[in-house]
Order: structure tokens, then sequence, then C-alpha cells
């Protein structure tokens, strides 16, 4: 809810307006746009051919989608619950899932693995796994939403972008730690303190 | 809730107002104060309508010259290769030293009729026109083009490739490393055929000439990650081409570029790809199964190709 307040008047001499102080220059980026499309110039980058004794690099694919009219938080959760899992395992997942963002996740999914199979020379489509998932905001439509006694709000409609890095090969193994192990690791670090300065 | 402030001129106020001014003193002047809030800006815009505008614009006045929406092509090759060149069977299989491979080796070009008009006509726009020249030169433009595609020369790929066969060699390859090497020639190249077709209008003339060449060629192509997809650099392969060079005669600015090869019906099959690819398996009706062991794949039919 917003009120137009007023303004610190001095009358002695004019407006004041409270300077935001120095600009640092620490805090200068040099590429910052609104349409820079860098994930999807990841797909253009070429490597050097690979010598026979080397081991077979794998193909990453990276792919999104932009300006989907969902909320980027809502996203996030979806996005967290594919990462590491293989493409097959996720494009099951998200089709029983009953979100909105799960259907329009599956297509980019599905999407991803054609254009890996057509354009990157991946041999078995079934051979890849997602290894990074996340949302990001996207560009906002500010409307008005009107309150009572001649107060309104901006109100955002929200979009979001989906990206998702498929590669090729079989999921890691993520490391399960035990509840003992931590137990142990808790101990240890309890042992390892140094009191310093003592007797 | 905007709160309007008084500007107070603290010297009329305190001053004695004389008896003789006509206009009444202002005590109070409301002023505007600085617009605090934000309405974003798509509440005032409801449905521009185009027409408008234009219509708008021709009612003050202002006159837009006509628009045109053609541009002016400029055609500098043929669409493909007229009248192709039928390589006779088992032309690479006979040597020269066999008695079928010297007749087939004597078998000049003097036989066909409408290549020796064509030789004749290409020979009045370009007086130094000789076939064992043209051969070697052809080679020369092969290797080149070849080379610069290696190397995504483009500019110099298209002086030395027409704009038919540039698409043709450079499609899907940009994100690809190509390596190619030209090993040695086995047999000189030989031209073949030669027809002088025009486009469009008459008298605009075009050269196609057709040159046979056997060499040892090594290619290996990799794709964007550096993996081996096709072929490989240490073993070379014995390589029977059809070249069409093309030359737009009536530019003097012309010049002869590879326009396309010929791959006759009987050519060997080339070597598959790296990978295993799936190819799509025939249409079964709801009730049928898939019958992997009587199902044998379609081999398409062999018949000869412009590439």
């Amino acid at each position: 809810m917003l009120r137009a307040g007023g303004l610190t008047y001095n009358p002695a001499g004019g407006l004041q307006v409270l300077g935001g102080g120095a600009q640092q220059l620490s805090c200068l980026h040099t590429s910052a746009s609104l349409e820079s499309k860098n994930w999807e110039r990841r797909n253009l980058k070429v490597y050097p051919p690979q010598l026979p004794n080397e081991q077979r690099r794998a193909a990453e694919i990276h792919h999104s989608r932009r300006q989907i009219k969902y909320s980027k938080d809502k996203m996030w959760y979806l996005a967290k619950m594919i990462r590491g899992m293989s493409i097959d395992e996720a494009i099951a997942q998200l089709e029983f899932n009953d979100k909105k963002g799960a259907k329009i996740m599956k297509e980019v999914l599905l999407e991803a693995q054609e254009m890996a199979v057509k354009n990157h020379n991946v041999e078995y489509k079934s051979n890849l796994y997602v290894a990074e998932s996340f949302s990001g905001k996207g560009k906002y439509l500010k409307r008005i939403r009107y309150h009572g006694r001649g107060m309104f709000g901006i109100m955002d409609k929200v979009y979001s972008h989906y990206f998702v890095k498929l590669v090729e090969g079989s999921p890691p193994q993520m490391e399960q730690k035990t509840s003992f192990d931590q137990a142990k690791e808790y101990v240890q670090s309890l042992k390892n303190r140094t009191i310093i300065h003592g007797l | 809730m905007s709160v309007s402030l008084c500007k107070v001129f603290p010297h009329l106020q305190n001053a004695e107002v004389s008896l003789d001014v006509q206009h009444p003193v202002p005590l109070f002047l409301p002023v505007r104060t600085k617009k605090r809030y934000f309405i974003p800006p798509a509440v005032g815009m409801k449905g521009k309508g185009e027409e408008n505008t234009e219509a708008k614009a021709r009612a003050a006045g202002i006159v837009f010259r006509q628009q045109y929406f053609e541009r002016p092509i400029n055609i500098a090759c043929t669409a493909g290769i007229f009248d192709p060149y039928v390589p006779p069977e088992g032309d690479a299989r006979l040597s020269s030293l066999s008695k079928g491979g010297l007749k087939q080796r004597t078998e000049q070009i003097r036989q066909s009729a409408a290549s020796q008009l064509a030789i004749r006509k290409i020979k009045e726009h370009d007086s130094e026109f000789t076939t064992k020249d043209f051969s070697e030169r052809a080679q020369e433009i092969f290797i080149e083009a070849h080379n610069c595609l290696t190397q995504f020369n483009k500019e110099k790929l298209h002086s030395l490739v027409t704009e038919r066969c540039y698409p043709e060699m450079t499609r899907g390859n940009r994100y690809k490393t190509i390596c190619w090497r030209f090993l040695e020639s086995l047999e000189p190249p030989r031209v073949v055929h030669a027809r002088c077709p025009d486009m469009v209008s008459k008298g605009n003339l075009y050269g196609q000439v057709t040159v046979r060449m056997h060499s040892k060629q090594t290619l290996a192509i990799y794709d964007r990650f550096g993996r081996l997809m096709l072929g490989s650099e240490e073993q070379p392969k014995d390589v029977l081409e059809y070249l069409v060079i093309e030359r737009h005669l009536v530019n003097p600015y012309g010049r002869w570029r590879l326009h396309g090869k010929i791959v006759p019906s009987w050519a060997p099959t080339k070597d598959p790809v790296i990978k295993t690819v799936m190819i799509p398996g025939p249409k079964l009706k709801p009730g049928e199964e898939f019958d992997a062991l009587n199902y044998s794949v379609p081999k398409p039919e062999a018949v000869q190709w412009n590439k």
C-alpha cells in the first residue's frame, strides 16, 4: 500500500536532496542487460578435436524457456526436485506432479532431449541426466491493485525463466551420509579444539 | 492524501500594503508537491488502434513516399545441374592397362555432340579455354574449396563455390570441426561432359563442365565436443568423383566455381556414422506386435543424384 508522503522542505534554501554517496567502482558490471541470452550461448561453444587416447568428453546441452507465466519461487521447488535425476526419472516425476510448472518443465526437458539427439550428437536419448536446473526472475508486468479509501498498490504479474543443463552419462551417485557418520564427525570436531593462551 | 504546502512570502506579509495598490496581494499560493507515487504506464493506454495514427498523419498532410517491397536480386549461378552426365557402370574398376579399360579411356568427349557444341560456345566467350588446362584448374579449385571449408574461410569459399553449392557444403557444419586432407591424385582429372544452359532469358549463358577425378583423401569430422563422428584421420580412401564446375559466361567478371557433384547410382555405400541411430519402424495396426526377426530394414533404391 502506498501513501504519497511529503518532502523535507527547508525554508531557508530550496529542497534538499539526500545524496546516495559516491558510486563505488567495484560494483560496476560491464555486460549487464536484460535481453542477454547467455545460457543459450553456452550451446555454441566448440571444443577442439580430442586425441584418441583422451577420455571421451561428455556432451552438455543447455536449454531454457523464457517468460513462463509462473512464479520463480514456486518453480524453484520443482527445479530442486529434479536436480541430479536421470532424464527419464525426471520426466516421469514431472508428468505426475500436480503443479502448473511441472507441465512446462516436462516440455522443456523433452525439447532438450530431442535437441541433444538431433544437434549435439548424443547417441542414446536415455543416457542423459540433469546436471543443473534452476529458475530465474523474468520481466514483470505492473498493474494497479485498488484498495479502499483511494489507496492503491502496484500488482506484479510475475514471469519466470527456467534453465536446465543436461549432461551425457549416468547420474553421479551422491554420497549418503548416515547419522552415525555425522555424529562421529561432530565428536571429532569437538576433540580437535585447541585452547589457545591456556596454561 | 496529498498535502498542499503553502508558500509564504514573508516580505509581502510583513510589508505594509500601500493603499494605492490595485491588485489583491496573494497571501497563500498553492504549490504542487513532487509526485511520489508510481502508476504503471499500462494504465493509461487502452486500445491504441494503429489505423488512428495513419489516418491522423494523412489528415495532417504528411505525405509518405510509395514503399517498394521488391528487392533487386542478382543471380550468379543456376539452380541445378542441367542434363547431368550419367557415368558408365564400372568406371573406376577397370584399370587403364586392360583392354576394356583402354576402350573406356579412349571414349573421349568427342563422341558427345552436345558437349562439343557447348565447349565451342564456351570458347566463344572465354578464348583461353582448353580441356587439358581446365581439368587441372578444376582439381585446384576443388582442393582450395575444401581447405577453406576446414578453416571456415567464408569469403574465399564464396569465390570458389557457387551460391547453390555453398549451403550444401556448409549446412550443419558450423559447430563441427572438419579435418580433410588431399593426399594424391590417382589419375589425371578429365573433362567428361559440358553443357551451356541459359536461364530466364535467352542469351544469359552459363557454362557447366563435368570433370572426373580419382584421388586419395582422408576425412574426419568431429562434433562440438571434439569427439570423432565420421571417418578417420589415418585411413585414406580412394574417391572417384564427378565435379560440376560452372561459370556465368556473359558476365566478364564471372569465375569458374564448383557447382556440385554427381553421385552415380552404382557408387559404393559410404561408411556408417560412428554412433547408433534409431530409424523409424513400420506402422503397426492397433492389435499388431512388432516382429523383429522377420523385419528387414528397407534399403533406399540406387538412383543417381546430384549433390
